[in-house]
C-alpha cells in the first residue's frame, strides 16, 4: 500500500507549483496521468489522496486520474482558485 | 464583491520529482566516490538476507563492502549480514512498504563512501511498492525464489520492468519445486526482454561464482 506516499508526493508537488502563481491560492482540481504499469491502483490513489489533502490548499481538491498505458505517473495540470 | 474564478494552470510533472532528483544526486556521488551501488528487491522469504549474507562474505575478501537494509520493524536481517563482517547499516521504515531515495542519503551519514567499493541496498520485501523509488542504485536486482512459482514476473511486470538483473534463488531446491526454468525465464523476459538471468543457490554455493565475476567485471568509467 505505497499509495499514501504517491498521494503525498503529488500533494507536495502541487503545492509547491501552486505557490509559484501567487496570492492565496486554492487547488481545486489535479489532472494526474496515471500508467496502467505504474504499479499504483487508481482507487486506492484516490483514497489516499483525500488524507493527504487535509490541511493543505488542496483540501476539498479533486483528483482526476487519466489511465494511459506505460508507467508513467505525471501530474499535466491543476485547477487553481484565487 | 469579487467572484472566485478558476484557472486551468498547465504543471508537467513528475509525481516522483523529488526523489528522482534524491536519487540523481546520490548515483553522482556514488560514481565521484567510485561506489558501485546495488539495490535487491523480491517477495518476502525469496532469499534476499542469506543471498546477500553470502556475497558479502565471499565479495569482502577481495572487496570493500557495506550494506544498508530495510525492514518493516526488526533489526534482525542487519544482525544476520554483520556477521559477514561487512558494516551494515538498518533502515526501520515503520509501516513503510518500501525505501525511498531520502531514507538511503540519511542511513549514509557520517560513512566515509571512499572507503567503500561496494554498497548494497536490500530493499523490504515487496515486490510492488519498492518499484517506483529510484534509489541511486547503478543496478537493480530482483530475486526469485523457485519456491514461488514461475508466473511471478507476469502478476508483478513492474518491479520485473524496473530490474536491471535477475537472480533465480534456492536453486538447489529447483527439481524438489517442479520449478520450470524455461517458463520462469519467458515470463521474466516478457516483463524485461533481454533482462540477464543469474542462477544461485546461497546455500551451496552454486552459481555465486558467476554472480561474483559479473559484480566485479570492469566497466566502462569505473575506475
Amino acid at each position: 500500500m505505497h499509495e499514501l506516499s504517491i498521494a503525498l508526493s503529488i500533494v507536495e508537488g502541487v503545492t509547491e507549483e501552486a505557490g509559484q502563481h501567487g496570492g492565496v491560492v486554492v487547488v481545486k482540481a489535479v489532472h494526474l496521468r496515471l500508467g496502467r504499469l505504474s504499479g499504483v491502483v487508481g482507487e486506492a490513489l484516490l483514497f489516499s489522496y483525500g488524507l493527504a489533502c487535509e490541511g493543505t490548499v488542496l483540501q476539498g481538491s479533486e483528483l482526476r486520474i487519466e489511465e494511459v498505458e506505460g508507467n508513467e505517473m505525471l501530474i499535466v495540470a491543476m485547477e487553481l482558485e484565487s | 464583491m469579487t467572484v472566485a474564478s478558476t484557472r486551468l494552470v498547465e504543471v508537467r510533472r513528475n509525481v516522483m520529482k523529488k526523489n528522482d532528483l534524491l536519487a540523481r544526486a546520490l548515483r553522482e556521488r556514488m560514481q565521484a566516490a567510485g561506489v558501485f551501488v546495488v539495490s535487491l528487491v523480491s517477495s518476502p522469504g525469496a532469499g534476499k538476507t542469506t543471498f546477500l549474507e553470502r556475497t558479502l562474505t565471499e565479495l569482502g575478501r577481495t572487496h570493500r563492502v557495506a550494506a544498508l537494509v530495510g525492514d518493516l520493524a526488526t533489526d534482525n536481517d542487519r544482525d544476520r549480514l554483520a556477521r559477514s563482517g561487512a558494516p551494515v547499516r538498518q533502515i526501520t521504515t515503520g509501516t513503510l512498504c518500501h525505501l525511498e531515495a531520502e531514507m538511503i542519503e540519511n542511513a549514509l551519514e557520517g560513512w566515509d563512501l571512499h572507503a567503500l567499493d561496494f554498497l548494497f541496498i536490500e530493499n523490504v520485501g515487496n515486490l510492488v511498492c519498492p518499484a517506483s523509488w529510484d534509489l541511486g542504485e547503478e543496478q537493480r536486482i530482483v530475486l526469485l525464489s523457485v519456491t514461488e512459482g514461475e508466473d511471478k514476473p507476469l502478476k508483478y511486470p513492474t518491479i520485473f520492468n524496473t530490474a536491471d538483473v535477475a537472480v533465480i534463488t534456492k536453486i538447489d531446491l529447483a527439481q524438489a519445486c517442479e520449478f520450470d526454468r524455461v517458463s520462469a525465464e519467458a515470463n521474466m523476459h516478457a516483463a524485461r526482454p533481454g533482462l540477464p538471468i543469474f542462477d544461485v543457490s546461497a546455500k551451496t554455493g552454486q552459481g555465486m561464482s558467476v554472480w561474483l565475476e559479473w559484480l566485479t567485471a570492469p566497466r566502462p568509467g569505473s575506475t
